[in-house]
This record gives structure tokens, sequence and C-alpha cells, in this order.
């Protein structure tokens, strides 16, 4: 305990004597410290929106579609595969109520939609209060689709605002006309309060019953299935049907599904395949699209990204123990002949070993702590300042770089505290 | 404590077979004796003195430190043996520059141990007993040669040793402050300490019990 003390004293004064060197030491291992706190910032909110992401999309998720491939494989023996139609989902839902969603849904695309004397062309998918269970990144105004909407196929509908409504200078209006004939209906979405309005779609008057406004990109949760996620116009699949904005003689709906549960994921599959075969004799018209294996491709995809940051920080930080390595090697140079007269006067190689090791730790220490007061202000006010976002740090971060900054100088100073403690005294005092 | 040595030998790595410091040197020394080793630059004094102190280990031959062979003890045995049974004076004092008077003299004790009060107390009495008292917050650089080497003395002196080993102690203080330091030795001694001083200066050597003269690492009895 002594010693301990005896060093941590002369490494006091070490450390003020040298204060260039022991300034390049801090700086060392403390670029060590930011780059970690940053990194594992990073990992934390990527985790974070991962987690927000699962919730958001859930996980035992599967999507059920006509198999087009399939019926076209054999022309001579062409057969019309059946249709997935509004009653079919229920009868799913019904024979499965363990199922957590069971959305189905459908898409027209070239609508025209009027508000006060205004037309624009839009997007019109059919859906069911179901459709809101999932990928639900909205805050909403008013109310979403219910099921009495649904069962009396009610004239209602739901229309999304974008969170960034494209732009309206006359370049981009002529780039819009090109390549996004919809994107009219997204600034007029934008600019009007349509809620509680009417506008006409074809020829067929809806009410606006609710608006979907799309989160800002900071505060949205990445969809891991973010296929098809245009929606423009939402309205009861029943009434679309009705109105003949959808044939359900001749066009298919698609099933999104989410089993509940990943763990009984395998026996739902095994359910709805079964449910497929018994109702439309056979499950081979249908692809059943096992969205849980993107799901998790995405969070390894996460996690991988999270191992090369975390490698990125661990690298930084060995660069600065190499860093302490190399100023406690010089320092064991510089002070040979102190070594010398420590060991004449009976220091054991222990006790050597100890005063460089724990100077060095020290030097790590002090590194760590202005390494954690630079990563915050990198992490937080610098980054806000250049307007990327703030990193989520937490306190933790900064202890557990502390740490692992005085374990790095630890590691890397073993070396030269062993050559230090193995000089001969009578060698370490004949140098001058 | 007896020091008994028979045909140490060392050689030095360099050149095709290493330089020879010692070649075959035997000796023994009883307890409470004064001797001066004296001889030419490069006979092997220093090198002798190193061997004794436990600094640095012989080639060859046998070195019985009370009866037992230094070559049997190991690296922490001989650690331990300096700090509580040799105290070193070099000509070049080996302070440490960055601790004060007190300082210096407190590191052989805080190796052995002793609390910090009880060290205090005993280095202030030691600096005080060779003359420093009022100089132990001084540091080596605002001392003379002279003080310096007292420091030195009062440094060897901290674990009470029963030897003093002191190379060249006089060879960088002028002639009042040398004999101030001989003095000092001869009381030592007086007091039952063995002392074994390596010394260029015959007047010196004239002082003690018994010469031990070198010339080419053997000695010339």
């Amino acid at each position: 305990m002594r010693s301990l003390f005896n060093a941590v004293r002369t490494g006091i004064s070490e450390i003020r004597v040298h204060k260039m060197r022991s300034a390049l030491s801090f700086m060392a291992i403390a670029v060590g410290s930011v780059v970690f706190i940053d990194s594992f910032a990073a990992i934390f909110s990527m985790y974070d929106r991962l987690q927000k992401q699962k919730e958001v999309s859930g996980i035992a998720r599967l999507k059920i579609t006509q198999d087009y491939d399939q019926t076209r494989s054999d022309p001579d023996e062409y057969k019309s595969p059946p249709n997935i139609r509004y009653e079919d989902a229920v009868s799913l839902k019904n024979k499965l109520p363990g199922l957590y969603m069971v959305s189905p849904e459908f898409q027209n695309w070239h609508n025209t939609l009027e508000f006060e004397g205004k037309r624009v062309v839009t997007t019109l998918n059919g859906v069911t209060p179901e459709w809101a269970k999932r990928d639900f990144i909205y805050t909403l105004k008013g109310r979403f689709l219910d099921w009495h909407d649904v069962e009396n196929k009610l004239r209602v509908c739901v229309l999304v605002k974008k969170a960034v409504p494209p732009p309206t200078n006359e370049l981009d209006k002529t780039r819009m006309k090109q390549w996004d004939y919809t994107a009219a209906f997204d600034v007029m979405v934008a600019h009007n309060d349509m809620l509680g309005k009417t506008v006409k779609i074809g020829n067929i008057t809806f009410t606006v019953i609710g608006v979907l406004e799309e989160l800002p990109a900071s505060r949205r949760p990445d969809i891991i299935l973010s296929q098809d996620r245009d929606y423009k116009v939402l309205a009861p699949a029943t009434t679309l049907s009705h109105y003949g904005f959808f044939d359900e003689e001749y066009d298919s709906m698609d099933l999104s599904v989410d089993a509940g549960n990943e763990n009984n994921f395998e026996e739902s599959l095994k359910l709805i395949e079964n449910f497929l075969k018994v109702r439309f004799g056979g499950d081979e018209y249908f692809l059943i699209d096992n969205q849980m294996d993107a799901i998790n491709e995405a969070i390894d995809a996460s996690v991988k990204a999270s191992l090369i940051t975390i490698s990125l920080g661990m690298l930084a930080f060995i660069a600065g123990g190499i860093g302490i390595m190399n100023v406690t090697l010089a320092t064991v140079f510089a002070r040979t002949k102190e070594i010398g007269i420590r060991r004449a006067v009976g220091a054991r190689r222990g006790d050597i070993m100890l005063q460089f090791v724990v100077e060095a730790v020290m030097l790590g220490l002090i590194g760590g702590v202005l390494g954690s007061v630079l990563g915050y202000v990198w992490g937080v006010p610098v980054k806000r300042m250049l307007g990327m976002g703030a990193s989520p740090i937490k306190l933790w971060m900064p202890a557990v770089s502390v740490i692992i900054a005085a374990f790095t100088a630890f590691v890397f100073a073993i070396y030269p505290a062993w050559v230090a403690a193995g000089l001969k005294p009578a060698d370490a005092l004949r140098t001058e | 404590m007896s020091i008994s040595c028979s045909e140490l030998s060392k050689i030095y790595e360099g050149g095709k077979s290493g330089w020879p410091a010692l070649r075959g040197v035997s000796f023994d020394i009883k307890p409470g004796e004064f001797v001066a080793v004296t001889g030419p630059s490069g006979c092997g004094k220093s090198t002798l003195l190193n061997i004794i102190g436990l600094l640095d280990e012989p080639n060859g031959g046998r070195y019985l430190l009370n009866g037992r062979s230094i070559l049997d003890m190991s690296d922490r045995e001989r650690s331990d043996f300096r700090r509580d049974q040799i105290g070193f004076i070099f000509q070049s004092f080996n302070l440490l520059n960055r601790l004060p008077a007190l300082g210096n003299v407190c590191l052989p004790m805080m190796y052995a141990g002793v609390p910090g009060a009880e060290m205090q107390s005993r280095a202030r009495e030691l600096l005080s007993k060779v003359g420093l008292k009022g100089k132990e917050k001084k540091t080596p650089l605002e001392l003379s040669g002279g003080e310096r080497q007292r420091v030195a003395i009062a440094r060897a002196l901290a674990n009470s040793p029963r030897i003093i080993l002191a190379d060249e102690p006089t060879g960088n203080l002028d002639s009042s402050s040398s004999r101030e330091i001989m003095d000092t030795l001869l009381r030592l001694n007086a007091e039952g300490i063995t002392v074994i001083m390596v010394t260029h200066d015959k007047e010196l050597a004239a002082r003690v019990h018994r010469n031990l003269k070198m010339k080419d690492g053997r000695l010339e009895e």
C-alpha cells in the first residue's frame, strides 16, 4: 500500500516535471476515449433505433401474395389462380384468432383527387383498421378507419401527409411531373387543412376523417420492411370494392400478417399454409414471404455495423495505448540511472515495475477523463452545432471509457515496466 | 557480517572474448573491519565493490556473505539484503534530484515499509547526525558537493546497515570536505559497521585497517 502511495506521488511529480510529454500521452489516450464514446453512442442509438424498429414493425411478419410466376409457368395448362378477397382475410382472422394482425390490402395506382376545385393524381389503398397495427410511423389527426366504416362500406378516407413535402419551385415542378406523378398530392395535403372536408376521388365523394402525419425523420424509426411505403389515401377496402375502384373478380389482395410471437412463428406459418390449402384447394398459388428473415437480417446487419464501430473505438484505444507504451519506454530510458539508484537502496523488481505501471495508469486515467470531457463536447454541443444531432451519451459511457483508458495504459505499460525492472542495478547505475 | 570471496572473476561483454575486469580475486573481510580498495583506474575496484554490494554478479568464483553463497540468492533476496544490510555511497552521490534531502534519506526506509512518521523522524535524525539540520527541504541541486555526500551517507545509514560500501566517496570533493567525510566513515566504523571503501587517495587509505591493492583485475598483496 505504501509503495503504491509512493508510486502515485512519484507519478504526480513526474507528470508535473514533464508537462509536454505527459500532455502528449493524455492526448493519445484521450483521442481513443473520444472515438470510443462516439462509437458507443452510435451503437447505443443504433440499438435504440433497432428496438423501436422491432416495436413498430413486429418480428413475426409474413406477407401472402398471389404467386404470379407460378401461375404463368405453364401456359398450356393455364388455370386462373384464385384471388385473395376481403372475406378471406376475415376468415383467416376468425380461424386463427391468435394472429396479431391480418391486414388485407390492395393499391389502385392512378386516381384523380379533387379538392376545392383543384385536381391532383394519387394512389389509393384499400385497407382495414388492421393496417394501423404495424409500421405506424405517424401521428394521427382526426381518427383512423374503424370496423364500422369497413362493414358499412362508408365513403371515408384518411390522407397521409409527408414529413417533408416536395419543393414547389418551377424547376422542381417540371421534374415532379416527369418522375413523381403524385407529388402534387403531397403538396396539396401539406398546404391545406383537409380534415373533415370532402374530396372527390374519381366520381365518388369521400369525407376525410383523419390525416396521418409522418413523423419527422429525427423521430421516425426506419421501417425494416420499407417496400411499398408510399401511402397517400387510405379508404376501407370494402368501400373501394363496392364503388368499383377494385374488382375482386380480377385482382387479388395482399395479406400482411403478424403472428404476434416469434416463438410460435413456424407453427403459425403451418396453420396459415393449411388454411390456404383448405380454402383454395392448394397453397401453390401463393407466395408466402417470410419477412421475419428480412427483419433478422436487418438486425444482424446492425449488429455487424456495431461490431465494426466498436472495433474502431478499440483500435483508437490501442493507438493510444501504443502512445503510452512509447512514452513509458522513453521514460524508462531517461530514468535508467534513477532505476539503478532505487535498486541500490533496496527496491525490488516489483517495486520498479509498480512505479512505471502506476505512472502509466495515471496518464491513462487523466487522458480518459480528458477524453470523456472532449467526447461529450464533440458529441453534444459540437455535433448539434454542425447539425448532426446530439449523440445519446449516457453517464456510464465516459465512466467505462475512463476505466478502459486506465486498463489500456496498464496493459501497454507492462512491457516497458518489465524492461525497467529487468535492468541490472550495476548497469543502470553506470548510465548517465 | 563476514565477507568471503575466492577466485572471483568478472568479464564484461565486448570484443571477441569479452573484457575481463576481475581475474580471480580472493580475500576475506571480518565484521567491523575498515578496508580500502586501491589501485589505478580500470583495475576492477568498482566492479569488485558492485559485486560485494550485490549490484552485480560474478561470472566465476565464490562469494559467501555471512556464510551464504550469493549465487543461491534470488533477486528479491538480494534486493532485501541491499536494503537492510548494505549502505552505498557513490562518488557522484547518486541522489534523486527531484526529491529533497529528507526524501532521499527516506527512500530506503520507504522500500523497507517503515511507517511514515517514524521514517520522517529517523531521516531528520540522520541528517542532523551528518550536520545537515535545517537543510532537510533542500534538493541536492541546492546543496554543495560535501553536503550532497553527507545526504548520501545519511541515506546509506537509513536502515541501519552492517556494511557500508563507498565508491570513491571523496573523489568529487575538496580536501576539507574529504576530511569530514572520512571522519564520518571512521566514526561509523568505530560504531561497529564494516566499511569497504574504494579510493585513489593514499592519505585516506593510510587511515584504515587494511588495504586491498588491485592491478589489472587481480589483488597485489
